[in-house]
């Protein structure tokens, strides 16, 4: 059995393997050390971070639903002052990737933002989030509009000299047009998806769940149509992708491979159990050593649709 | 803060929360016994001499049902630990529920031997009360859950309020009945006990009676937990109350378990009860 090549490149960031986990779902970090060791991920990304710290919805926040949860947490936050002088440089001592994810309300709140990382030691990449569903402010316009994605991709893209990821939401009417306009502002490469708007409903009470009525869908739930989102956006353009969505298995982050991903974010599964993401990877190139395929990278993009007939 | 004996409570507070971090484990078990108590409510019992080294009455588990289909794991507190029950039970805890929706309807249905994963020890635990000073448990039905370790660790006999919607809502009732210094019960349409809601009694025993000699430990719903707040808040009595919330996670990371609390700013704060809580000084919410 050989011992397969894991690494993959997005971004110009080279991984040692195409597992990161996802932002808002891992924390910053340093709260899995009891569960895993950090230096088994391919990456990290933090939880959203903006300029200044916020506070968040009321709660209720969270509820479990077929298949998955709806969240809707507001972006609750340190802050990024806090994040760069209190979990940075206790990440730093990882031999992990680390991209900080970053939002704001206004252009000018995501340049902030992106400005005060810009330099920072220990920081591979900033993934910009254009797609929280869960706020007035969280960036949604953003990432919905495609002029509004252009604009402020290409500011932030000014801003650092840092590889820029842009993570795109689902909730388009056609994500190709939104993938194209973050690749011509300067996109490094594009994550997708982040959650898909859902609503559950108390029916005893005739209220809804969550106390902003409506959140954003996650888990195994979402799995088949993020990897739809992929498939198209893989065909739309060249830029690395890093596939999103209900990925609780090897399995799973083959199923993105497949369809184009060069990359996976493990989400919702580290909540099930905390150690998912560095499980995934051993489970990952078993998979590969038992196929006997030498390199995670010959997955990518492997889809053989066969022609119709 | 209001009042002397407020302040001591949080300055407890501060004291334990100062203590080493121990380890969370996630374990899978299997059951040892689902005991039905009637009403829907169950005692689970599995081993796990690790965590139950660690554990301390009030700390809770994130529990998941392999297979299930159900997703998330759901937060239960630490009913018994080893000794809570029986005295040569080494390395087994017990969980008391009530079946209140699909992940405890999948988890009432489980026979021995089935597979659990067990995250645990999670949250801070109760500050036990100084010795000499009289642990007063107020209990809303399933909200017993907690007391049965608490009443084992404290030093002077608790005085057990218990109350619920009618007899069948009062599992373990004659376990606290001959555990507990004194259990008064309260339901709410008088099929045992006084009838009527658990104040009643609890502010029957607080008469007369010096703050300084007592202290209130609460768990139960959310507005009988808001009632204990008005009671004791003003009065200077120490209080701790035991809450809920919806969780995705149990170790802090979601931020999905919050409740309000005063912040520093004079603000409201959101904070996580799976690594602040579940345990908080009753002077701490915003409700
Ligand atoms: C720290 C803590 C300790 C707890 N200890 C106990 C205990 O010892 N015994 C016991 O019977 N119950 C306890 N609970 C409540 C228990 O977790 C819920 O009753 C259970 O999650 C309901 O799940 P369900 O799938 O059956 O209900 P459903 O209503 O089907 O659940 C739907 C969703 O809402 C969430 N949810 C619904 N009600 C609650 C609630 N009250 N608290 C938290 N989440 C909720 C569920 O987790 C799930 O995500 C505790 C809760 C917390 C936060
Ligand atoms: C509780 C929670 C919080 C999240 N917070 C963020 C966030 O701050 N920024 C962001 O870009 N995505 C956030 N996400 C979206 C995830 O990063 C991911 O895109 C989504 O959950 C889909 O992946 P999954 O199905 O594997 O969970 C959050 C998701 C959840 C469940
Ligand atoms: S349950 Fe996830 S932060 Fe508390």
């Amino acid at each position: 059995m050989v011992t397969p090549d894991m690494t993959t490149t997005v971004a110009g960031i080279e991984f040692k393997n195409p597992v990161l986990t996802a932002s808002g779902t891992f924390g910053y970090g340093l709260e899995f050390t009891d569960f895993l060791d950090l230096d088994r991920l391919g990456g990290l990304v933090t939880k959203g971070l903006s300029a200044a710290p916020r506070k968040g919805n009321p709660p209720a926040r969270v509820v479990e639903t077929p298949a998955g949860m709806l969240n809707a947490i507001g972006l609750q936050n340190i802050g990024v002052p806090s994040f760069l002088a209190d979990k940075l440089p206790k990440l730093r001592e990882y031999d992990t990737k680390v991209i900080a994810n970053v939002f704001g309300a206004t252009e000018a709140a995501y340049v902030e933002a992106c400005r005060m990382l810009d330099g920072a030691e220990g920081l591979a990449g900033i993934e910009l989030n254009v797609s929280c569903p869960n706020t007035e402010e969280g960036g949604m316009i953003f990432g919905v509009d495609p002029a509004a994605l252009g604009h402020v991709t290409r500011l932030c893209r000014k801003e650092t000299k840092l590889p820029l990821i842009v993570k795109l939401s689902p909730n388009v009417t056609d994500i190709r047009l939104m993938a194209r306009c973050a690749r011509d502002a300067g996109a490094d490469a594009l994550s997708l998806v982040n959650t898909f708007v859902g609503m559950a409903i108390d029916v005893e009470r005739r209220r809804p769940v969550l106390a902003n009525v409506c959140g954003g869908l996650s888990g195994p739930a979402i799995r088949p149509l993020a990897v739809w989102l992929t498939w198209q956006v893989r065909q739309a353009v060249e830029i690395p992708i890093i596939g999103i969505g209900g990925i609780m298995s090897a399995r799973d982050v083959v199923e993105f491979l497949l369809a184009g991903a060069s990359a996976v974010q493990v989400g919702t599964a580290s909540f099930v159990t905390p150690s998912a993401s560095a499980d995934i990877v051993t489970e990952l190139s078993n998979w590969l050593s038992e196929r006997n395929i030498a390199s995670v990278r010959e997955l990518i993009g492997g889809l053989e649709v066969p022609p119709r007939g | 803060m209001t009042g002397a004996y407020a302040s001591t409570a949080a300055q407890e507070f501060l004291q334990r929360a100062i203590l080493p971090k121990i380890m969370i484990l996630d374990k899978t078990v299997a059951v040892v016994s689902n005991e039905a108590l009637g009403n829907g409510n169950f005692l689970l019992t599995f081993a796990e001499p690790e965590m139950a080294a660690e554990m301390v009455p009030g700390q809770f588990f994130m529990i998941g049902m392999p297979g299930s289909g159900i997703l998330l794991r759901r937060p239960f507190s630490v009913c018994g630990l080893p000794g809570t029950f029986e005295n040569d039970s080494s390395g087994i805890l017990q969980v008391l529920y009530k079946v209140m929706g699909q992940g405890t309807g999948v988890l009432a249905g489980l026979g021995d031997g089935a597979p659990l994963t067990v995250l645990g020890p999670l949250g801070n635990g109760f500050t036990l009360p100084q010795p000499g000073v009289t642990p007063v448990f107020v209990a809303g039905g399933i909200g017993s859950a907690p007391f049965p370790a608490l009443t084992k660790a404290c030093s002077t006999p608790p005085v057990m309020l218990y109350g619920a919607r009618s007899a069948g809502d009062l599992p373990l009732l004659d376990w606290f009945r001959s555990h507990c210094g004194e259990t008064l019960v309260a339901t709410e349409d008088g099929s045992v006990g006084e009838k009527g809601l658990v104040t009643a009694p609890l502010l029957r025993w607080m008469e007369g009676r010096d703050p300084a000699t007592y202290a209130l430990i609460a768990c139960g719903p959310d507005p009988m937990l808001r009632a204990i707040r008005n009671i004791a808040v003003p009065a200077g009595i120490r209080c701790q109350l035991s809450l809920e919330a919806h969780m995705a996670c149990g170790f802090g990371v979601c931020i999905g378990c919050v409740v309000p609390t005063h912040g520093e700013d004079g603000e409201v704060d959101y904070t996580r009860i799976c690594v602040d809580g579940p345990v908080l000084p009753a002077e701490k919410l915003a409700w």
